[in-house]
């Protein structure tokens, strides 16, 4: 067996362009739709009709430096152990993290109603909750890597539940649905990485079967009660204004640029609420082409984390691969009116800065590991020699 | 290396995602096509709802600049049921400010309805009062309601505005698009959790206020001729009465009665007693019947003074001359049926002229003879009569003209002095101001111009003209003869000292005949050599004495001395010339 030096970084045939490609594009036309979706209200507010496409656009120029920078230093020096006895990078910056969001939630800034975002002074806000994202997947990955065996009884799971449940409850409290979505992506790691399923069945059919029943029994959220009644709640106004403009799409849609309800109707039209406006202007074909383009995204990742010699490294794209799916499927459901609506940013698409780089972060990770596909595959190459 | 079962996992997992984003390309398929048509309809519903600011409807003048339609500032009352904090004394204080029943009140505000109209057109000093409580979840609205100053006056050719504000009938209908505006709008933001966005200015769209309407009308005039036609609706206990006074030069119009009229700010109330409960049907066709504008909109025989039009075809054509002799025994020979002349001893001896001045309808019948039923048509047309006015107030009738292939004897004498066709009053208006006016054929209107609100877009409305539609020749020998006709002849009611007046009287039977029921009328213009106002006034039923010349000339004669010095007509030396 000839000896790959870890020095030569793996090799550059095998990184993966397909991904950089569609990553780089998705994010371009979310700064197309944010534009045409937020130029008539930034024109109004802040009379400058391009406020939010700068805004993002320095958002991803910035993530894409932070992407392709980050594709190039191995990911595995996350699991470089520290001075202290066990510890590596992976719990330094989760720990991290979870020390932002208890700052975040008694010195954050409150955004409609909600304490989400730190200021960074003349720089602006940043939502910590994207970061703690990807420390989670950073963090799992690692548990997982080290303790594989232990998921296969119900104990590893509750274990590893055990490890995320401070994040879940910080982030929780001001920020339901992003709490939901990094329950998710634990949850869709573990289920990957074990050997045993029949406790996740039981698992996801014990959560689904308590959703049911609570939404029957009565007790209404109000959030529920807006869900139900979204043609006359008044509190169902967006999410009743995105129908209108779903509707409006019909087959090819009313053209780019052309969206009625983004002038005013559709409050924050730029933001979870994009893919209402990208049915609108391009149609049903227009907005089954963005899903189908966020379908190939994750297939690119899947093909990466099967491919990949590294359980660590697979275990990053799983998580990776969780967290643009579910937020893909969370936001179109919403804005269907098919869930209760909860806020949900379209990855790499919806207005948003953190959401946006910290999302670009992770695809950095997931391309620097495409690379160490290669370097397996190679080494595959030599055994059989 | 990534072991199998977590491979299989892993696909698994992928292939649980493509079919979530299947079935949501599935649910968006279904909304954006199956649900398209429900939803466009709500979208339009929606546009609707939003609380709309409604433009100010343009002011219509009169040509004084008297305001005859204006807007007095209204409110609507409503409530928003999540947002009210304090119901009961949000109900206390509705009932008392509005003097509505607490129950009816209490049944609104306590509706789970996103927004509940309590009541509208409230005064805006009410709702003034309202606003000063302060009350959460209490909506005011500030609105305009259709005020029209003068009440009563040309009540149908003004016209009134419905509960959205749009023209029901008269100017106001014609001039919708004009004085109407365009509506702003207010949209309040909410997001996703359905919080209500701070520091989100709520959205509105500015209301643009329509364009005002300046008109012909003269309000003194209007009011001298609407006193003067209930003065004779009175007097002969008649149906009604209708009067128009029309520039003859460019046909701007001064003045149009339609007596009995109106309340314009009451436009649903009924003018008459009624016995009784009204069903809908009934009182729908009586408020009908009250807002028709029976100058434009019912024809009817216009008897003698059509005689104008066919002495000016007569003249057009060649037939006849001022001197043409002419004979009546009266009554004359036509097929084989004999027609009376309302003299039943006869005229006599008698020339074109004296043949006017009579009335005398042998002579027509000989008139209508020789010109011919072609020669009459031709001016006829020329005159309008076979075409609508083109006047700017909707619901004008159509003339009911025989055919010319189908009049025959009977008929081209009976044409020839009114009678066997019908005719609005406008037209015959039209027709003789076309024969006094030097021969152009002009369009009757009220419209001037209409000006933005700013006052800085202003547009003068222009009419179509005809010239020539008969000769100078013939237009000077009519006027001339009309005003022997008022000087020494049928007309003599209409003679006003210091005034040289032309004019021409009717009466005519209405159908069925022998029924006694008649309309009384008379067009008469002033000054006779150079016309500047005509009018024609029509008693429609009127009890006792029925001959125009008695009951209908003493209207515009009365008329004229009022409004004759008003429009400064001056005073000359008068032709009394009893030949």
């Amino acid at each position: 067996m000839a000896k790959v030096g870890r020095e030569k970084e793996g090799t550059w045939e095998s990184y993966d362009y397909s991904l950089l490609f569609l990553t780089i594009f998705l994010a371009c036309f979310g700064l197309v739709m944010i534009y045409s979706s937020s130029s008539y209200i930034a024109e109004i507010k802040y009379k400058d009709a391009a406020y939010f496409l700068k805004r993002q656009g320095i958002a991803i120029v910035l993530g894409s430096i932070a992407m392709l920078v980050i594709s190039r230093v191995d990911y595995r020096v996350f699991l470089k152990p520290l001075p202290w006895k066990g510890i590596n990078l992976t719990a330094v910056f989760y720990v991290f993290a979870l020390l932002l969001q208890l700052y975040t939630l008694f010195f954050g800034i409150k955004i409609n109603e909600a304490r989400r975002w730190i200021s960074l002074g003349p720089l602006g806000t940043i939502q910590p909750s994207e970061l703690t994202k990807v420390a989670v997947i950073l963090f799992v990955a690692d548990l997982i890597y080290k303790r594989a065996k232990i998921l296969e009884r119900m104990r590893g799971f509750v274990y590893i539940i055990l490890f995320v449940s401070p994040a879940i409850a910080l982030i929780g409290k001001e920020n339901m649905s992003t709490a939901l979505v990094i329950m998710g992506i634990t949850f869709v790691m573990c289920f990957v990485a074990s050997r045993k399923k029949a406790y996740f069945f039981g698992c996801a059919g014990a959560a689904v079967g308590g959703i049911i029943a609570i939404i029957n029994s009565g007790w209404r959220s109000k959030r529920v009660e807006i869900w139900r009644n979204v043609e006359t709640s008044e509190k169902a106004f967006q999410i009743r204004q995105g129908l209108y403009a779903i509707a409006s799409g019909g087959l090819f849609g009313t053209g780019l640029g052309e969206s009625m309800q983004k002038l005013g109707f559709i409050p924050e039209a730029y933001n979870d609420m994009i893919f209402t406006v990208i049915c609108e202007e391009l149609g049903l074909v227009g907005a089954s082409a963005v899903i189908l383009l966020f379908l190939l995204l994750i297939l690119r990742i899947f093909k990466i984390a099967i491919n990949t010699n590294d359980l660590f490294g697979a275990m990053i794209c799983t998580g990776v691969m969780a967290h643009i799916s579910i937020q893909v499927i969370m936001n179109v459901l919403v804005v269907t009116n098919s869930i209760p609506s909860t806020g949900i940013p379209l990855p790499l698409i919806s207005y948003g800065g953190s959401s946006v780089i910290f999302l670009l972060m992770e695809m950095g990770i997931v391309l620097n590991i495409s690379r160490n596909v290669g370097r397996s595959q190679m080494a595959a190459l030599n055994r059989n020699r | 290396m990534m072991k199998t079962h977590s491979r299989r996992s892993l696909l698994l997992v992928n292939a649980v995602i493509f079919l979530l984003l299947l079935v949501l390309i599935g649910r968006l398929a279904y909304l954006m096509i199956g649900r398209a048509d429900y939803y466009s309809q709500k979208i339009q519903d929606m546009h609707e709802r939003e609380r709309s600011i409604k433009a100010e409807r343009g002011i219509i003048y009169d040509r004084n600049g008297n305001i005859l339609a204006s807007n007095r500032p209204v409110c609507t009352i409503s409530v928003i049921y999540s947002q009210m904090t304090d119901r009961e004394q949000v109900i206390q204080v509705l009932s008392d400010e509005l003097g509505l029943g607490e129950e009816e009140v209490r049944k609104k505000v306590e509706k789970v309805s996103s927004r509940e109209k309590i009541k509208s057109n409230v005064d805006k000093e009410i709702g003034d009062r309202i606003r000063e409580y302060g009350l959460d979840g209490v909506m005011i609205d500030e609105d305009y309601k259709r005020y029209y100053p003068y009440g009563e006056l040309a009540s149908k050719v003004l016209g009134f505005t419905g509960a959205d504000n749009q023209g029901i009938i008269g100017l106001e209908v014609y001039y919708e698009s004009t004085l109407k505006g365009t509506d702003g709008k207010i949209l309040t933001l909410t997001n996703a959790k359905g919080i209500e966005m701070e520091n989100e200015a709520e959205n509105r769209i500015e209301p643009a206020a329509g364009a005002s309407l300046y008109t012909s009308l003269d309000v003194n005039i209007q009011e001298y001729v609407q006193q003067a036609c209930e003065k004779a609706l009175e007097a002969k206990n008649a149906k009604r009465v209708g009067m128009i006074v029309m520039n003859p030069q460019n046909g701007e119009i001064y003045a149009m009665a339609n007596v009995p009229e109106f309340d314009l700010n009451e436009p649903y109330t009924l003018n008459i007693e009624t016995e009784g409960e009204l069903t809908q049907e009934k009182k729908t066709e009586l408020l009908n019947t009250m807002w028709r504008n029976f100058c434009i909109s019912d024809t009817y025989e216009p008897g003698s003074a059509f005689k104008i039009v066919t002495a000016a075809s007569a003249l057009e054509a060649g037939t006849v001359t001022r001197n043409s002799q002419f004979y009546c025994p009266g009554y004359k020979n036509v097929e084989d049926r004999i027609i009376h002349c309302h003299n039943r001893s006869g005229h006599g001896a008698e020339t074109f002229v004296d043949g006017i001045k009579n009335s005398c309808n042998p002579v027509f019948m000989e008139i209508g003879e020789r010109t011919g039923i072609k020669n009459l048509y031709q001016t006829f047309r020329k005159l309008g009569l076979f075409s609508k006015t083109g006047i700017d107030v909707p619901g004008e009738s159509s003339s009911i003209m025989h055919k010319e292939e189908n009049v025959g004897a009977v008929e081209l004498a009976t044409i020839s002095f009114g009678q066997s066709f019908q005719i609005t009053p406008m037209q015959l208006l039209t027709a003789v101001s076309t024969v006094i006016n030097g021969g152009t054929k002009i369009t009757p209107h009220f419209g001037v111009r209409t000006v933005s609100a700013d006052g800085e877009n202003i547009r003068v409305l222009s009419y179509k003209e005809e010239k020539n539609c008969v000769s100078k020749e013939t237009s000077e020998t009519m006027k001339d003869v009309l005003e022997q006709v008022v000087a020494s002849g049928s007309g003599n009611k209409a003679y006003l000292e210091g005034f040289r007046i032309g004019g021409k009287t009717a009466t005519s039977e209405k159908l069925p005949r022998k029924s006694g029921k008649y309309i009384a009328s008379f067009v008469g213009f002033a000054p006779a050599d150079n016309p500047e106002v005509i009018a024609i006034v029509m008693i429609d039923e009127p009890e006792g004495t029925y001959y125009g010349g008695t009951i209908a000339t003493p209207v515009v004669s009365e008329v004229y001395a009022n409004i004759l010095p008003y429009l400064g007509i001056k005073k000359q030396e008068t032709k009394v010339a009893f030949d």
